[in-house]
Order: C-alpha cells, then structure tokens, then sequence
C-alpha cells in the first residue's frame, strides 16, 4: 500500500507539474477515494479523477498521466457507457481480460503492507485473467476488452472520436440486438465518442492558455471556433453586473402604507427597485501586425455583449482611426486601414480628440487594446489625459509579455500615467479577466 | 445498508438511470466518504437527475435548493417570520413580560422559518441536498456556502451553530455559465457528465419510449448525436431527444427521411437559427451512411 500511495503522489506531483492545481486537501481526499474503491484499475481511475480533477479539461492530462504511470491504455469509452451489471454480464460470457469489477472485490486498507498491485482473485475461466487488471505502477499498457476477436474489437482501438459510423455499427446494432435476445442488456464494442461537450471544454482550455505572442492564422482559427462559449460566458456575467437589482433602500412610503394593512405593524417591509446601470463603452483596438489577433478577439467578444451596454463604440487603428464592427463574423473597418503603416498611437488621439470627443461622457469607459509602440513619434500623453478627465475611466490592455513593456519603441510608460488601470492579457483567459473589470 | 459500489450501481440501474463507470463511482464515493459531489455538463444531460435517483436509491427524501441569480441567505438557509413574531409581541404587550422573557420567546425555533439549507442540515435522518445550478447564484452566496459544504454546521446568530445529525448527501449542478470558485470545487468531488453517445442514447430511447422501433431509435440517437457536432446554440438535450421519440411514435414515422426530421425538428431545436442551420444540412445528416 505504501507503493501504491507513492504512485498516486507521483502521479499528483505529474499532474501539477502539467499545470493542473490540486491542493493538499483534494491529495487527502484522493487517498481516502482510493480506500474507499479499491484498487482495480477502471474504478481507481475514476475514484483519482473525481478527487484530482476539478476541471473537464484537464481530464485529457489526467487520463494521459494515469496510463503513463499505472500502464492503462486510454480508458475505454465505449464500454464505459455500459453499467456495471451489463459489463459483469458481457464479461462472464467473453472470459477474455477484462476491467470487469468483481463483486466481492475487497477495499483497500489504508494500513494494509501488501504489494501494490494484488488484485483480487478473479473467476478462473482464463489463466491471464487473475493478472491483467491489477494495479502495478509503470507497467506496459493493459490489453483493451475483447469480445472473443470480434470485428468490433478492432473499433475499439480506433479512436473514440470518430463519429464517421461506418458499417460495423450495423453489426454492432446485430450484436446488441443479439444480446438482448439472449437476455441481457449487453452490447457489442460501441463507438461513442469521449464526449462531446468535454472535448469542447478541452480545446478551449488549450487554446485560452496560448500566448497571443505564440499565434498564427491557425491559433486564431482555434481562437474564433472556440469563442462561442466565451462570448456567452461574457455576456451573462456582464448583463449580470449592468442588470437591475433586485432590491435597494427601504422605501419607507410604500412600507407604512402596506403596515396599514396590519394595523400599523410593519410587517411587510418595501424596498425601492435600483437604477440600472449605465455605462458606455469606446473601444480603441491596435490591429497592426503586432497584436491583431488579440484586438480581434477583444472586438468580437465585446460586439456579442454589446447590447449589456448603453452605447458602444469601436474603432480600430494603426496610424488612424476607423470604426470596426463585424459583418458575418469578419471584422470591417469604415474607413480601411493601410495595415503596412507605421503604428502612431499620438496621431489616433489627436483625430479621437477633434473628431469624436464628443462620444465621451462620464458614463464612458475607454478601453485601449494594444503595446503603446509608437515607432518613436510623438505619444501626445497630454490628450490621452483629456480623455481621461472626460471619461468614467481609461483601461489600457496590453497583450504583450510584460518583460517587453517598456523596451524598444514603446511609450506605455508615458500612457500608463493617464489611464486608471494597465491590465496584461497575453492570452484569451486574461482578455476575459480584463473585460470583466470593464463592468 | 451497506453501501458498495456494487449497490449504487444496482440502484442507478433500478432507477433506470443509464449511466456509466464514471457516474457510479463518483456517486459512491460521494457517498462513502460523505463529500459533496459537484456535477457540471451541458443542459439537458442528466445532472439533476443523478439527485433525484440517489434520494430513490437511499429511499429518503430529496431536499431541492434551485439557485438564482439574487439568492440570499433568507432564502436559501432560514428567516425568521416576523409578521408571527410581531403578532406574539402584541399578545403579550399587556403581560409585563421583561425583555429576557420576551426574546427567549421570540427567537426560538417555532418563530424559524427553515429554507432548504437548514432543512437538510437539520433533518433527523440522511436526506439528499440539491444545490441545483449554482452557477446561477452570485459569487457571495457561493461563498457563504462553503463553510456549509465543509463542516456541515451553520450559524445563527440566535439560536448558536446547527450542527448536522446526519449529514446530508449533496449535490450540486452546474451548467458553467460562470466559473466557480476554486473554493468551491476543492470542497466537492467532481462529476462531468456529457451528452451520451449513440448507443447510450439509444438505450435511452429503448427505456423510456418502448413503443420506437429499435432502427427507428438507432436512427434517431445517431441524428441527435449528428446535430449536437453541430455547435448549436441549444443542442438538444436527452429529454428533447426523448420528446422527439415520442412525437415520432405519435405521428406514425416508420423511416427517419428528409420530410419526417423537418417536420418534427421543431421538437428538438427551439432556436430558429439553430433549425434554419440544421434543415440546411438535414438530407446530409439523414443519409449518413452508416
């Protein structure tokens, strides 16, 4: 047992060190799930990972782990979609190896010396049978289920994802019918994928944690595809935030006249509704070569909560300003940009400050999207201060890697005494923290 | 009752909850080592359901606490009811009664109005918790929840801290319309339960409408699976799967062909971008060679 617990802290040290956080606390929880389920390696899985894993989109790290250190092979979805009574069932008349629990499967004990590794005898119908299944740090992937060499075996190996049903699911349909005519509720090897939602939360994990510095045209195409939940998730906490309350201060006029109802008791207590918020919102996004992509994620995400605000404005810029907007998902920019020109911030405050100043109240908060590198010109701070004076707040996002702030051609440090907040979002993750504290 | 996996197993399946490994051994665990369970998935999956078949599988009663946006304690743990307490102050105006009297009176629990939370904490026998969508409630009562979810007690400031006799088997749902806390999670073992896959949902179907015929429902869970690839804005959930089954049932469908899925798609999808994206793609998904 003692083998055992320091499998599973190597594991957990693995996992944290594929960025996955567990506490001490869930460590412990992870030990006393391992008591609780035994050691048979399909249920020790899952005891692990609802203890460990606190995320779908770790899952993937978790499962890769795991068989790196207990030597499984990827778990088996399509037999996992089976319960247990099936599977014990499917697994008596195959005889072959199996993740079949065995009902008198003992529970580990915590103080217990044996190996790790002693599974519990199983039912003798094949000499392999004893030895497949029990858990043994480090050692060579476990033979998949079979079903006596069936055509669906070899479905089983494939990859779970693959949702082109070809003709074994005829057979397998066959076999399940089979199956059940023979009275059971057994079915052949199916060929689910893993899940399709958590796939999803999968690739938006990855994709939130890239770098914006580390994007090409196919990160950004990850970056968009994944965007959908993102947008939405935006759109609720901000509609929340700028959304009616559902109560404010006691509304004593409307409180005595109910207490009249109980003779003067002031039972029933009334409260004013609060003002909703307003707020307007100025969006300035640098989409010169530098930090395009992460300007035109912040745009697209900002237009799908666009009617959480009063009023917003966008505009793009590199030497000069245009307003964006989207049309069928692309980003367009009235009127175009020279997107070869040199990056001049000072310039774009100048035209914002004769042109558009008059957009900018008290209500308005301007979000700058951009590194502040000005190719050596004038920076015009001074107008940048206006703006400020004029608006409700400044808050400048700067996807670059913090250690390049300041360096080379960049003015941030001369913006950065004019705006309310400097907030670094070198990935999609951060840009949704960042726009958060818009609200 | 000795609680096994083998026994929570057998109760998902009498429940005629068709689930997974996963499933079972999060609910058993959940179980045997008394923590909350955390169950996050798309709408439509089965989360709340996992609640109701534990509640049939301990044979005991099921305590719901739907969350909102705007949940506050008064709602969600206890209350006192002031208009009674006002009118046992006016019964005993005249009596003389010192102040100590009084509010020993009138903070005692027959002037409690017990919410959900306070129920299953001080329910006399194990009861099951839901915490249904808590993404829904606000980031505070989430945080007030964790002492709850933790030591299983609360405080009042009246009455002293509720201790639970029995503690509660909790669940809670989430469809991640916000992030929780990682608070919250550390405190809860962890359950993702996705959309089934093609046989599953078959056997789904095969369960709850007996009436389908077997190609009928393989064709059907294939074609849902299909349209959920689709990133919809609502894919269909089981239970509109289910809904479609019946109304395929009802009107008569032998063969799933292009007319039949258009006719009923209104079933399954209830965006009209959502059905105006899959009638464009419906001849392809029902000719999928298979």
């Amino acid at each position: 047992m003692i083998a055992l617990r320091d499998a599973i802290l190597e594991l957990i040290a693995d996992l944290r060190g594929a960025e996955v956080r567990i506490s001490v606390a869930e460590s412990l929880d992870a030990m006393r799930a391992v008591a609780a389920i035994g050691i048979e390696r399909g249920p020790l899985r899952e005891a692990l990972a609802a203890a460990l894993i606190k995320e779908e989109a770790d899952r993937a790290i978790f499962d890769e782990t795991f068989s790196r250190r207990f030597g499984s092979s990827r778990p088996d979805y399509s037999d996992s979609h089976r319960s247990r009574g099936e599977r014990a069932g499917l697994h008596g008349a195959s005889g072959g190896p199996s993740e079949s629990p065995m009902p008198d499967a003992p529970r580990a004990q915590p103080d217990e010396e044996a190996p790790v590794g002693l599974a519990p005898p199983r039912k003798p119908s094949s000499p392999e049978r004893d030895v497949p299944e029990r858990i043994t740090p480090n050692e060579e992937p476990a033979p998949k289920d079979r079903r006596d060499g069936s055509a669906s075996d070899t479905r089983d190996e494939s990859s779970p994802n693959d949702d082109s049903d070809s003709a074994a699911d005829e057979g397998q349909a066959g076999s399940a019918e089979e199956s059940s005519a023979a009275g059971g509720e057994a079915t052949a090897g199916e060929v689910d994928s893993p899940g399709i939602e958590a796939g999803r939360a999968a690739a938006l994990r990855t994709i939130e944690r890239t770098p914006f510095a580390n994007y090409s045209d196919i990160e950004f195409v990850a970056a968009r595809d994944a965007l959908a939940a993102l947008k939405r998730r935006f759109r609720i906490r901000v509609s929340r935030r700028m959304r009616l309350a559902g109560s404010g201060r006691i509304d004593f006029r409307r409180t005595i006249r109910a207490s009249l109802q109980h003779g003067g008791a002031l039972g029933d207590l009334r409260f004013r509704s609060r003002r909703p918020r307003h707020l307007d919102l100025l969006i300035l996004a640098d989409i010169s070569g530098s930090v395009k992509y992460a300007s035109t994620l912040m745009l697209e995400i900002v237009a799908g909560a666009a009617s959480c605000f009063r009023r917003v404005r966008s505009f793009v810029y590199i030497d000069r300003l245009a307003e964006a907007g989207f049309e069928e998902g692309h980003l367009a920019m009235t009127p175009p940009l020279d997107l070869y020109a040199r990056s001049d911030f000072g310039s774009v405050l100048k035209e914002l400050w004769n042109r558009h100043a008059a957009l900018i109240s008290r209500a308005t908060v301007i979000v700058i999207m951009g590194d502040g590198r000005n190719n050596r010109r004038p920076a015009r701070a001074d107008l940048l201060r206006e703006l400020a004076r004029l608006s409700r707040a400044v808050l400048w996002l700067i996807p670059e890697p913090q250690a390049r702030w300041n360096t080379g051609d960049s003015a941030i440090r001369q913006y950065a005494r004019e705006c309310s907040a400097l907030i670094p979002c070198e990935n999609l993750r951060e840009l949704e923290r960042a726009l958060i504290r818009v609200t | 009752m000795d609680l096994t996996q083998e026994f929570v197993a057998d109760g998902l399946r009498r429940a005629h909850y068709i689930t997974n490994e996963r499933v079972e051994t999060a609910v058993f665990l959940a179980l045997a080592l008394e923590k909350p369970l955390l169950i996050e998935g798309p709408a439509g999956a089965g989360k709340t359901e996992v609640a109701k078949v534990v509640a049939e599988l301990l044979n005991t009663e099921l305590i719901r606490l739907q969350c909102y946006e705007g949940l506050d304690e008064a709602r969600a743990l206890y209350e006192w009811n002031y208009q009674k307490q006002l009118l046992r102050l006016q019964a005993d105006e005249h009596q003389g009664l010192r102040w100590e009297e009084l509010s020993d009176h009138l903070f005692s629990r027959e002037y409690l109005l017990e919410r959900p939370l306070l129920r299953a904490i001080s329910a006399p026998r194990k009861v099951v918790l839901l915490i249904d969508e808590i993404d829904k409630a606000d980031e505070e009562f989430e945080a007030f929840l964790l002492e709850l979810l933790s030591d299983f007690q609360v405080s009042v400031p009246e009455l002293g801290t509720v201790r639970a006799h029995e503690r509660p088997a909790v669940v809670l749902t989430s469809n991640r319309a916000r992030e929780l806390s990682d608070a919250l999670r550390r405190r809860c073992l962890h359950l993702f339960i996705d959309f089934p896959g093609i046989e599953q949902e078959r056997r789904i179907i095969e369960l709850k409408v007996p009436g389908l015929d077997q190609r009928l429902a393989s064709a059907a869970a294939r074609m849902v699976n299909a349209m959920r690839k689709l990133d919809l804005r609502k894919p269909p959930s089981i239970a509109e799967t289910l809904d479609w089954a019946r109304a395929l049932v009802r009107l008569g469908i032998k063969e799933l062909d292009t007319p039949s899925i258009r006719a009923t798609l209104g079933v399954l999808l209830k965006h009209e971008d959502d059905r105006v994206r899959v009638e464009g793609k419906v001849a392809g998904l029902a000719t999928r060679p298979r």
